[in-house]
């Protein structure tokens, strides 16, 4: 007994990696809040205080009990155990890992025990098996909005690709492989498109520049790492149009890391997922303190978890890492201003 | 006479002078002929892309052995990023002792994967070095070195190499 009180939770993990999956349920031991303030210029419309949730990335697979799905049902129980509680959550793409409906089934069975609303938008490897037909009956529209406690609310699809697979008489199953890859030659990058351009410019046409907005893709809404699709193609256009607003923030999945950024009135912020964590790409960020530490494979856990916000009355946002275990810098745990 | 020897030994010396240019010429000809011919050099970059591109597909998941729960590294080595085989030979802390890198790939596919360690000296674990190091060339070796984050050499948007990727990861 004495022997597992010194055992810090760090090493308690690693052996539990070596033990296998059964031993997963100790990550209900603890779990670390990392406190990221994103404190920006206060809009000048008024917001009732409140929290939302993100979690994403979940890449479930078909096999059964799957770890994927342990460290994706610890996220909903963390988000479930918040107090305050969290008024929604916001899924941000990519439960699936090969696009099949068995594994969306799975995800969606999963987060049915959160306890509170859940928005959903999509990943790639949520979409290209049947371009995304199983996703929305299950899940809906991957575009929406919606008004909460004075902000405005958005959600977008950004992982449209241009046709590369009718010419090369590609089937469903080839098509969803090559977009699997993250470094895949083949996709191209990726976008929202027209259609959901003309949308934001409808959806935003009679708001305020005063209105609080906040907009959910998967991918960035900057131009972080286009060789991994850490970006979205029209990014550029979705920010002019989002440009009438005194400022708007921006959460984004996909890069399975902690990551942050400011544009003009646009400050984005990368999301944990519940499956693996990425590493930087070799180039320079505007913020590299809000790197995390690099992940110990060892550690089945390590460098994946949940986040939430918490809005305040003036729409400044303080961002919160809920990670599974110990990984958060110090200048990410202590939070800084931007 | 002293004057005819002198003049004998300036001509034997002018013969040996220029006989051993003669030789050195020779020699330094057949010294500066390159160790292989520009057809031999392209036909052993062939031979290596080609395992460079088994690794690759190696490394996103066609062997299916390597994996039994779906992962293949190129879920969290996209690139090879982080992978940092020119940091090896180097202290695995999980292992307890010094590794190359082809223990490290089987420890990747044992515990992450859950799947089964390549031979260290079959053909496919020279594939998945050549990949790994093939995408870190240029970068200065550092055996030992405790990482905190690397990168490979920064892949360019585009194809890289001309081949259709075989897919991240397989589900039964």
């Amino acid at each position: 007994m004495d022997d597992l009180k010194s055992t810090s939770r760090r090493d308690f993990l690693t052996i539990s990696a070596r033990a296998g999956l059964t031993t997963l349920v100790a990550s209900a031991m603890g779990i670390n809040l990392g406190l990221v303030q994103v404190v920006t210029a206060a809009t000048s419309r008024k917001v009732t205080p409140f929290r939302f949730a993100i979690l994403t990335d979940a890449h479930l697979f078909s096999i059964e009990d799957h770890k994927f799905d342990v460290f994706l049902a610890l996220a909903v129980d963390q988000v479930n155990d918040m107090k305050p509680r969290p008024d929604f959550v916001v899924y941000c793409g990519d439960i699936a890992q090969n696009g099949r409906d068995d594994q969306l089934q799975k995800g969606q069975k999963i987060l049915s025990k959160l306890t509170m609303p859940v928005h959903y938008i999509p990943g790639e490897h949520d979409w290209y098996l049947d371009m995304g037909e199983a996703w929305r009956g299950r899940f809906g529209k991957p575009t929406w909005s919606f008004d909460h406690n004075g902000v405005h609310f958005i959600g977008m699809n950004s992982i449209l690709v241009r046709d590369f697979w009718t010419a090369a008489g590609m089937s469903a199953k080839q098509r969803m492989d090559t977009m699997e890859m993250l470094e895949s030659p083949i996709c191209g990058p990726w976008g929202v498109r027209e259609e959901q351009l003309e949308w934001l410019k409808n959806d935003v046409k009679t708001l305020g520049s005063e209105t609080p907005v906040v907009v959910f893709t998967h991918s960035p809404l900057w131009d972080y790492y286009p060789r991994w699709n850490f970006q979205t193609e029209d990014a550029p256009q979705i920010r002019e149009i989002l440009g009438k607003f005194e400022r708007f923030m921006s959460f984004h999945g996909h890069v399975h890391q902690t990551v942050y950024n400011k544009i003009g009135n646009m400050s984005s912020v990368g999301s944990l997922s519940t499956s693996w964590p990425w590493p930087y790409p070799d180039v320079k960020l505007a913020y590299p303190n809000m790197r995390m530490n690099r992940s110990d494979p060892a550690l089945v856990e390590d460098g994946l978890g949940a986040q939430h916000i918490d809005l305040e009355s003036n729409f400044q946002g303080t961002m919160h890492y809920d990670p599974f275990d110990d990984m958060l810098k110090p200048a990410i745990k202590d939070g800084f201003k931007v | 006479m002293e004057h005819t020897d002198t003049k004998h030994l300036f001509a034997g010396l002018g013969t040996a002078i220029t006989f051993g240019a003669l030789t050195l010429l020779v020699n330094t000809s057949a010294l500066a002929r390159p160790p292989y011919t520009k057809e031999e050099l392209a036909d052993q970059e062939k031979a290596l892309l080609g395992v460079v591109d088994h690794g690759r597909d190696l490394w996103h998941g066609s062997n299916p052995s390597m994996s039994s729960n779906g992962l293949a590294c190129g879920n969290c080595h996209p690139d090879a990023a982080a992978s940092n085989p020119h940091t090896f030979p180097k202290y695995q802390a999980d292992l307890g002792r010094v590794i190359p890198l082809r223990e490290m790939i089987n420890w990747c596919i044992t515990t992450p994967q859950a799947g089964k360690a390549l031979d260290v000296n079959s053909d496919d674990m020279i594939a998945m070095e050549a990949y790994a190091f093939y995408l870190y060339r240029g970068k200065q070796i550092s055996p030992g070195l405790a990482t905190e984050q690397t990168a490979p050499v920064v892949v360019k948007s585009g194809p890289g190499y001309p081949k259709q990727g075989s897919g991240v990861g397989y589900d039964k």
